[in-house]
């Protein structure tokens, strides 16, 4: 010990480090015991899926599963990471619908998830599900992702104000007639605005599903953007009109707090609402039980689509999983299963995208909370309807531009009101789309 | 201690000196590498965590990056597209916006607070100098929130308070939301948080102004406003320097309190769209690592050209070779 040349302090630093070194090398950290690691976004979902687990685990003695929740705005970034570095990557992992197309960026075989075509086509995934919810996961026609969900969007809607406005659903079939209400009640001025609809003049938001009914979206199903063809235009030559101007009917404030606060003041009565949003209002809006209802959403001519969509889920395996077999099982169970389907639904209002599980009656039950109407069955209604959304890993960046494209057109319109203002949509949007397609020219694949 | 053990003593001495001393093997030994192994830690730890992620994002800057395995040599392609990028333009363009302004505001602002504060006949004063400085506390992702909830229209603080002293300030104006306001309320929360920071630096160099300088300036008659020209400017100037470059490093970096306040988006027509905002987007969101790492390397020239320029206008190169 005294012969150690650095001193006796070194000496202990580096009998230390060794001595915990090997404690450590010893000792593994008990997540390398796991058998499945799940990450999900949606704290939701986290509950439910650990609801679900004691049953899976009943069935598979001796398998573990660890789900993390990570917050949707990380859980991309650190699984791209992952992925580059191929350390800690999760077996199975939920996505965002826009950020799924960044994942399938490179050649097929490149992309870090299974390919799960032929085991949807094998099960009968395939003809049970609602078809259009596998496009958004599809790259080249291989199937890299589960779909959570349908989102079928209807409209939210304060009950109690339309019946002192005298506003009758029943009779509103298009956007015209909506509109014409909107353009009979809404109040811009004064102390107490209203505002028929909520509708942003600064993103694109409320936009996408609207465009997505009018047969429209960001690429088509070949991947080529089409944020500037003739819908789009069309669709953005109606839509600013709306929020811009002196007819406009719609507004929007911001969301969690502000947006109970709009509803709650009859700043805004009514609000687009996929499914996924309902249980949001439920949660946030609560002096609103009773008050509120759902109706479809206005066609675009009459006997057109009531529907759109709007966001989305997938759930993926990835290739560093070891135990593909367990985790196709596990995903069955968790997002197809019958395995407290009530429990499930009544925390999310999310309607499954497996047909045969919608007539569940926690499905078809009346809602307090929407003036005891039956949510679950008016979106069911309009599942089938729901529009195809095809992936890229060009759709986040297709969206931003899109949002650019309504604050240029916003700021044309208030400027320069109808004259030439299709036009000037036109443009605006090819410039836009030619950004994307400016970058994805980058891509070779 | 008896002489027979000091005999003992001074022996071993003797012993120990003639193994180790400078004719010694393992004095030599120590001689040569004990520097070495004191430093090792350090280069170990920078070798890893810093030298090797410099130079591998140096080399996936000339890659186009398809996915996470597929990497395609491109040369400087990715720094060609990155120029006639509209994207970045508007990047570079709303970064500079945002340094100038809160760098040119900041600077007087956190000066003027610390000179006030170093005022003796003000009352509170150290309880002022630490509520000046606890934004700083906080961080850049708490601001952002706090923020983000002040400037709600309809319902927010800010808009309420303004309305209240001014009744044609619209209610539901958009500070978030409006292209035109997205910058301003960038400016006035970042203010609130590094203003107090800069105040205490500012408050140091004040206090280490020798003040025999400013009796001989009153003795030669020199105003207040004399005093702080010929006295105080050049009495903090290395103090000034440093925070001048500092804050511009760190605007230039400016990250945590858009991506918190827009809430992750560049803000309506990018109008909250910074150079490391874009970094990120192309490279943890679009997957684009070759690409951001060209944004990163631009970014960090450009922040290295700007801090030498800074140094040599106010003069601190000089010190700096002397």
């Amino acid at each position: 010990m005294k012969n150690f040349p650095f001193g006796n302090a070194a000496l202990a630093i580096l009998v230390m480090a060794l001595l915990s070194g090997s404690w450590l090398a010893a000792h593994p950290a008990g997540g390398h015991r796991t058998t499945l690691t799940l990450w999900v976004f949606a704290k939701e979902h986290n509950e439910n899926y650990h609801n679900i687990l004691p049953t899976f685990l009943a069935k598979h003695p001796g398998v573990s599963v660890d789900i993390q929740l990570v917050a949707n705005n990380t859980l991309a970034a650190r699984l791209q990471s992952a992925m580059v570095a191929d350390v800690d990557v999760p077996d199975m992992c939920e996505i965002e619908i826009t950020q799924a197309g960044t994942f399938f960026r490179g050649p097929l075989d490149d992309v870090g998830f299974l390919d799960l075509t032929d085991r949807i086509h094998r099960t009968g995934l395939w003809d049970q599900l609602v078809r259009a919810r596998f496009a958004p996961y599809t790259k080249k026609g291989r199937i890299f992702g589960l779909p959570h969900d349908v989102h079928p969007v209807a409209l939210a809607y304060n009950r109690v104000a339309f019946e002192e406005l005298g506003i009758d659903p029943n009779k509103i079939e298009t956007w015209d007639d909506f509109i014409a209400v909107g353009h009979r009640i809404t109040k811009t001025t004064g102390a107490n605005p209203r505002y028929l609809i909520e509708l942003s003049d600064s993103a694109r938001d409320q936009l996408e599903p609207l465009l997505f009914q009018r047969g429209g979206g960001f690429f088509d199903k070949d991947g080529n953007c089409i944020i500037d063809n003739d819908i789009a235009v069309k669709t953005m030559a109606w839509y600013v009109p709306l929020v811009a101007g002196p007819h406009k009917i719609g507004n929007n404030l911001g969301g969690g707090q502000v947006l109970t606060q709009a509803v709650e003041s009859e700043y805004l009565l009514s609000l687009i609402a996929p499914d996924w949003r309902t249980r949001g209002f439920e949660n946030d809006m609560a002096h609103m039980s009773g008050k509120m209802a759902i109706m479809p959403l206005p066609a675009v001519t009459k006997g057109g689509p009531r529907t759109s969509t709007w966001g989305g889920t997938m759930m993926g395996i990835t290739k560093r999983c070891a135990h593909p077999e367990l985790a196709w099982e596990l995903a069955m169970q968790l997002y197809y299963s019958r395995e407290k389907l009530a429990d499930r639904y009544l925390k999310s209002n999310i309607l499954p995208p497996k047909r045969d599980l919608w007539n569940d009656p926690a499905i078809q039950a009346p809602k307090a909370f929407w003036s005891g109407q039956r949510l679950g069955k008016i979106y069911s209604e309009l599942a089938p309807e729901v529009p195809p959304q095809y992936a890229s890993p060009f759709l986040e960046l297709a969206k931003n531009k899109l949002s650019e494209a309504v604050v240029s057109c916003v700021q044309q319109y208030q400027a320069s009101g109808d004259a030439g203002f299709e036009d000037f949509c036109r443009r605006r949007l090819k410039q836009s789309a030619d950004e994307v397609r400016r970058q994805m020219a980058r891509n070779p694949y | 201690m008896t002489s027979a053990s000091l005999q003992q003593e001074e022996k071993a001495v003797v012993r120990t000196a003639e193994r180790t001393g400078p004719g010694g093997g393992m004095f030599r030994f120590q001689q040569r590498f004990a520097p070495y192994l004191f430093v090792s830690p350090f280069l170990i730890v920078f070798a890893i965590f810093g030298l090797y992620p410099i130079v591998k994002s140096m080399a996936l800057s000339l890659y186009a990056t398809n996915g996470p395995k597929d990497h395609v040599f491109v040369g400087l392609s990715n720094y060609r597209f990155l120029f006639t990028d509209p994207d970045f333009g508007v990047a570079v363009r709303n970064t500079a916006v945002y340094t100038f302004w809160t760098v040119f505001l900041q600077l007087p602002l956190a000066l003027g607070l610390a000179i006030l504060l170093s005022q003796k006949w003000i009352r509170g004063r150290d309880w002022f100098r630490l509520a000046f400085f606890s934004p700083q506390l906080v961080g850049q992702v708490f601001v952002g929130v706090l923020f983000m909830v002040l400037y709600v229209p309809q319902y927010g603080l800010v808009n309420r308070g303004i309305h209240a002293a001014l009744v044609s300030f619209p209610l539901d104006t958009k500070w978030l939301g409006d292209a035109r306001m997205v910058m301003p309320a960038l400016v006035l929360a970042s203010l609130w948080m590094y203003v107090g920071f800069n105040m205490i630096y500012f408050l140091a160099a004040l206090q280490a102004v020798d003040r025999e300088l400013y009796e001989a300036a009153m003795v030669d008659g020199a105003n207040g406003w004399q005093q702080f020209l010929a006295v105080t400017i050049p009495g903090i100037k290395p103090v000034a320097v440093y925070v001048l470059v500092m804050a511009t490093i760190g605007s230039l970096q400016l990250f945590e309190l858009p991506y918190t306040m827009l809430q992750q988006s560049s803000g309506p027509d990018k109008s909250g769209l910074t150079i490391v905002m874009y970094l990120f987007q192309n490279g943890f969101v679009s997957g684009d690592l070759g690409y951001a790492s060209a944004v990163g390397w631009t970014l960090a020239l450009g922040i290295l050209t700007i801090s030498l320029i800074q140094m040599r206008v106010t003069g601190a190169w000089k010190g700096v070779k002397e």
